[in-house]
Formats: C-alpha cells, structure tokens, sequence
C-alpha cells in the first residue's frame, strides 16, 4: 500500500506543471489530476437531449475525447477549459458503435492560431501498465463532468466519488431504442446518468484516467438507470481506429446497425441445431423443445422433446423469439452452448458443427423453427 | 485545518480499518504521510475483502416468464376467480416502475437448502426459478414463499452442503459504519460493489436498518455488510406506504433498506412452511373531507373492523398507541402489519372511548361495503358504491 511519489504521478500524467498539491486529503491526487483536463462542451440541444456536456483533454493541443452525441453534430461547438477560456472544438472523428467521439479544442478566432498547450491524460495505450488493469472491484472512483451544467465560465466541473462495482458487458437502452455500445463498461456507484456528467472522467485514487462517463441509459437487465464508464482499453482501440483517417463505419454513423452478409449467404450461415420449438403466432410462448431432429447436434448432444431452453451461449432466454435471435446471431462455426431444464435438473449441453450439412429437406416450412 | 484536527477527524476510521486484520499494517503506516489517501487505500482492499468473503454465501437468481405487476387485478392478493372481484381493497403496485427480468441475488440462509432473496425478484410470478451456486452449480429452486410486508422471500434448492454467511449481531450495527452492498445482476461471478454507511436503524416500523449505498435491482436480495463481511441485513425495496413496488423510486438515491437478521429469523419458519404474509386491512372506509379526526364512514362486511365491534361514525383516535389525526397517519402506523397481526385501536363513540383489538386481514378476506346510508348490519353483503372516500 504505497502512494506513488508525485513525480511518477506527474509523468504519468502528462504535464508536469499543473500538478501541484492543491488539494490534500485522500481525494487530493485524484482531485488534483482530474478538474484541468476535463472541459465543459456547449452545442446544439433538442427535446430532452442536452445541448451541453464534457469532455477529456488527451493532448497537449488539445485534443478532447468525449461522448457520441447530437452535441457533437452541432454546427459549432465551444468549449470551456477549467481556467474558463473558450475555444471552437472541431470534430476529428465520431464512431457510432462505441458512441464515443474526438475532438480538437481551437482558437474561436483564428482555426490556424495554436493554442495550448493544455494539461492532459496521457493515454498510455501501449505502455506496460496500458489498459488500467491494476483497477479491481471496490476501488474509490472520482468522476468529473458537469451535471446539469452546474459548473460556469471558470468553475470547475463537479465531482462525485464513488466505488469501482465491477465490468459488465453493457445491454441498456436510451428510451425506447436500443443503445449501440454493447461492449464492456465500468459499473460504478457514483450517479453519473445525468446530463451533462457524460463524456467526463472517471479517475482512480491516483488520479489515473480509468473510464470515460459513458451515455446516460437504462440497463435492460434492471431497468435502472445505469451508472458506468466507458473502459480505458475500449478507449485505447477507440484511439487507435481514429489515428487511421478514415471516418467510423458510416452505416454506423448513419445510425444504421446492419449486419454484414457476404454474397455466399450459405457460407455464412450458422449450422442448424436440429432443436425445434413451439411457435405460436404473436404470443410469448416459453422455448420448451416439441422436436429434435434425428442425429443432429442436438440430437447428438443429448437434447430431449420437453426440455426448456433456459440459456443460449451465456444469455439467458426467455421465449422461442429470443431463441432465435440468438441463433441467427452466431458465427457460422461457432459451437452452441444450451442451458436446460430437464424436470427438477438443469443441463448444460454443447452443440457443434456437424462434419456434413444435416438434411433439412423434411421439416416443414412454417410454424417451427 | 491542520493536521493534528485532521487526523483527529480519521482517528475513527484508523481505528475501524485497525479492526480489520487485512488492515492493521496499512492503518498503522498512515500516522505519517497522507494519512487520508492512505485510509482510502486500506478501504478499498476491506471492501474487496467484504466481497470474497460473502461470495460462497451469495447465489444468483434466474426467472423465465412472468408479467409485469399490473395495477388492482394483480394485487398479491387478489383473486381473480372470485365473483366479487374487484373490492375496493386493492393496492396498486406502488410505482410506475417496469420490472426487468434479469437475473437478482440471494443469500445462503441455511446448509439445507433454504436461499432468502427479496419478494421484489419475484413480482412477475415466473414460471421458473433457477439458482447459480457460487460453486457454478445451476439448481432448480422453488419458492417456498413470500413476506410481501416486510419484502422477502424464501427459496429453497437441493442441496445440503451451503454456506450461510454470518450475519452482523443486532447491538453491533452502528450508525455511521460503512455498509457494503453485493448484487450478482451483472456479473455472475463476481458481485458488483457498492459502497455507503448505515444511514439510521430501526426504520420503517422498527424493520429496516437504512444505508446510503446505491440499492437498486442490482442488488435487492443480496446482503449489505459491515466491513468484517457479516451481513446487516438483506437489501429490499421500501417505503412508508404499502405496495409491492413501493420504495424502488429510491433507488440509488442514497436511501435504501436492509432487513436485519432478527427480523429474518421471526418468520422464516412461517415462509417454510409455505405461509405467505400479505399486508393487513382493516376493511374500512373513511372520510378524507372531514376536518374533524379520522371518521370511519363504512365497514367491509365481514371485515375484521366489524367482527371487533366498529361502527360507522365511530372517529379512530389512535392506533397501536399511535395519535391518530388523518388518513395518512393511519396508513403510516398500519403499513408493517401483516394480515393476522392483531392492532389496538382507540375510537370515540358518543363522547366514550372505546378500545378494541383488531386481527387485520389479507384484501381477499374483505367483504362489500354496504351503502353508506343503510342501517348498520352486520350480515348483509351489498355491493360497495364508496368513490370519494379512501380504503384501509
């Protein structure tokens, strides 16, 4: 349990200068590290969309990392660095997938007149310690954005502490629509679901920048509005596609989440299971087997008629609709995991690609699948 | 301020982190040097610590199927074959909220089998329960059943080889100690953390210690700890009012409740045996336009209010000894009594007080309301017209 000498701090950070002991007290270092390199960002809002936000600071010239938004599709954006000057922030890069853009703070005045240098996070994607790891379950967390935009001109954005939860991969939604970024996160404690506070950082005791406050959305699996950051390594791969040019996926962009198919649609096909289930029109109906087909994957594997289907490859289930979903989601080869019921017991079965196509011509076309 | 106050200010924290085995190195090298930062390191290892501790203890819950709790018709106690449906003794669920089905968390309550959880996991009535070990093991479990009062629920799995935790003895919960609340909902493995204090004891009646940890569906039914890994009670949704939903609008809003041990061990014999508690009714109407006290304007029929001798006109004064001056309050004395708990109420009738003990009811066992202008009769059973009058 030892505290890093401030100077070890200091480089890691990435500008000597600005770090100075101005705030004692266990939060000190995080404090300290955190409020000059996150800026509050003001842009275009609409309905309940927030014309505000924040954002991260990765570079001496300021180049600022923060969140997907209809913020950032704003004609101009400006922003406020913690010392209160404004600058123009120009998109660099925008990647709908993992609902996280770049941007780059300029002079308001002139776009060629240099400014900076800034205070900054040095990202440190490839460095030995890359990626945070040393960041465990129960560790403090200070998150730094400006909620409800309560910070001014040259106020600091505000901060809340809390505790690292754990990682989980991320199934939420913004009201009614599905929410892009399916990746990991970063559950915390700290209430961060809020307008604003997104695209602000999240730092451990040290004041290591550890996650980006991701989106505000409600986590299908509790219906709660959720609290989380986006990961630093996601961060990192975040990084690395945007310092190749090119655009994020424009069908991404477009807000278009299409699946790719090559031209050999049978190729690309996950294999058939052999599993038959119940379907009943429109209605929910719970994923019980009524047939397997004979020495198919499910056959071999043991599948039985009247086993119910609790878990396809680690996702639970809960009716015939979900069970296909996640069948047509595989990979063509990519094995099935079954989680089922079997009257008080519960199995797990594995299904694998059969060495040749199963025959299929005798199933009938409608009603099951 | 200077260091001497600031440390004076720790010293409670040293000594608490110095309690903890894991810590009594760490908290000894913190008189020098940032002694705050170094508080705040040590922390982090006793929450971690909490967490490895309890998780032999901890089971994740899954459910397949199941509605969402819709307004009166699906009340716990409703019947829905029963002709004389709908009462007016119905409760709504409490909230607007939209019950998820992902998977909750339970605690190991005894080696045999028995798992305790809150009855918030199982509002939607599932057509199945299943039950992760923390040895991975995946069990069928059946719900044996439910507290809808004080928000539990008992399961039980096959299996004779679990391990209970230990939980936290009643004299040593102290307010202002830190409180560590586990959910499985987001990792099965490892329960997710979330870290607070022990905001106030004996809340809601007597039943709930509160803790400023962020309790939400992630984490109802897992255990909130003190720093030494014993649970201080088991997290459920509540509020002052009854509802099976009620209480979950707080959640991570830095109120939340765990129902202790003692409270726990009171009726988990009665859940293993398969008896439910539902919320007690009175089984009686008052008038809310009254400026004079709480005026009983009709009585379900039967009703237990009537079987104990209350009338129409008759003006509630107090209840278990509590002053009674409007509805609200009523409902406030009244919310943690279950069906078939006894209440004393006083009442005045022509100028006499009358005490009386009434055995409150499950909403199922209420009768019709006669209208409020028949002669008072206590057997005819007339259909209820009441509308600008509130039920108890």
């Amino acid at each position: 349990m030892k505290r890093p000498p401030l100077t070890s701090m200091a480089a890691a950070l990435g500008f000597a200068a600005i770090v100075s002991p101005a705030h004692s007290g266990g939060f000190g270092p995080a404090v300290d590290a955190v409020l000059p390199r996150v800026v509050k960002l003001y842009g275009l809002g609409a309905g309940l969309e927030a014309g505000y936000g924040s954002g991260v600071i990765l570079s001496a010239d300021g180049v600022v990392l923060t969140v997907y938004s209809l913020l950032i599709d704003a004609r101009r954006i400006r922003a406020v660095t913690s010392d209160g000057t404004t600058y123009s922030a120009n998109v660099l890069y925008r990647d709908y997938a993992r609902q996280l853009a770049l941007l780059r703070l300029v002079s308001p005045v002139d776009e060629s007149e240099p400014v900076g240098p800034f205070p900054f996070f040095d990202m440190r994607c490839d460095g030995a310690d890359a990626g945070f790891a040393g960041l465990r379950p129960g560790d403090w967390i200070v998150a730094a954005g400006n909620a409800f935009k309560v910070a001014d001109g040259a106020e600091p954005v505000s901060l809340v502490h809390g505790i690292f939860s754990g990682r989980t991969r991320l199934d939420a939604r913004r009201r009614v629509k599905d929410f892009p970024y399916t990746g990991d996160v970063l559950v915390i404690d700290a209430i961060t679901s809020n307008p604003g506070a997104p695209g602000g950082a999240l730092v451990d005791l040290d004041g290591d920048f550890v996650g980006l406050i991701g989106r505000e959305v409600t986590a299908n699996l509790t219906h709660t509005h959720f609290n989380y950051g986006i990961p630093h390594d996601v961060l990192c791969e975040f990084m690395a596609e945007s310092s190749g040019g090119a655009e994020a996926d424009p069908l991404h962009l477009a807000g278009l989440n299409l699946r790719r198919r090559t031209p050999d649609a049978d190729a690309d096909k996950p294999f058939d299971t052999g599993v038959r289930l119940t379907k009943a029109g429109y209605r929910t109906v719970l994923p019980f087997v009524t047939r397997v087909q004979r020495d198919s994957p499910a056959d071999r594997a043991g599948v039985r008629k009247d086993d119910l289907i609790l878990a396809v490859n680690g996702k639970n289930i809960k009716d015939v609709d979900e069970y296909d979903e996640r069948m047509n989601d595989r990979a063509p080869d990519e094995p099935v995991i079954l989680v089922i019921r079997r009257g008080r017991r519960i199995l797990t079965v594995q299904l694998e690609k059969p060495a040749e196509p199963v025959e299929t011509a005798n199933d009938p076309p409608d009603g099951e699948g | 301020m200077g260091t001497q106050h600031r440390l004076a200010m720790f010293a409670p924290f040293i000594a608490l982190c110095a309690a903890h085995p894991l810590l009594a190195d760490s908290a000894a090298d913190s008189a020098s040097g940032n002694e705050s930062y170094e508080i705040l390191r040590a922390s982090q290892e006793v929450f971690r610590s909490v967490a490895e501790q309890l998780r032999p203890s901890l089971v994740r819950i899954e459910t397949v199927g199941g509605t969402q709790p819709g307004a009166a018709g699906t009340s716990p106690g409703g019947d829905p074959d029963d002709p004389r449906q709908p009462t007016p003794f119905v409760d709504r669920p409490g909230s607007g909220f939209v019950v998820a089905d992902g998977p909750t968390t339970g605690i190991v309550y005894s080696a045999d089998g028995y798992i305790i959880t809150s009855s918030f996991n199982f509002v939607r009535d599932p057509a199945l329960i299943s039950v992760v070990l923390a040895d991975g093991r995946r069990l069928v479990a059946d719900l044996i059943a439910r507290d809808h009062v004080r928000k539990i629920a008992l399961l039980r799995v096959d299996a004779n080889d679990l391990q209970p935790p230990e939980w936290a003895r009643r004299r040593d919960i102290q307010v202002g100690e830190f409180a560590v609340a586990l959910g499985l909902a987001f990792d099965a493995e490892h329960p997710s953390i979330a870290v607070g204090t022990v905001s106030a004891l004996d809340r809601m009646r007597g039943h709930a210690v509160q803790t400023d940890a962020k309790l939400s569906p992630a984490n109802y039914g897992g255990p909130l700890a003190d720093i030494h890994g014993r649970v201080i009670g088991i997290c459920v949704p509540m509020a002052q009012r009854p509802g099976e939903l009620a209480g979950v609008e707080f959640y991570d809003a830095g109120i939340g409740f765990a129902l202790p041990k003692h409270h726990v061990d009171a009726i988990v014999d009665t859940l293993a045996e398969g008896e439910s508690f539902y919320r007690g009714w009175l089984g009686i109407q008052v008038d809310l336009r009254s400026s004079d006290g709480l005026i009983v304007t009709n009585i379900a029929d039967p009703s237990p209010s009537r079987e104990a001798g209350l009338r129409p006109g008759d003006k509630i004064i107090s209840a278990d000894g509590h002053r009674i001056r409007h509805f609200g309050q009523l409902i406030q004395t009244l919310y943690m009594v279950p069906a078939g708990e006894t209440v004393t109420l006083c009442v005045e009738r022509d100028n006499e007080l009358i005490e009386m003990n009434v055995t409150l009811a499950r909403n199922t066992e209420l009768g019709y309301l006669p209208p409020p202008d028949e002669e008072f009769d206590a057997t005819t059973p007339i259909p209820d017209q009441g509308d600008e009058e509130e039920d108890n």
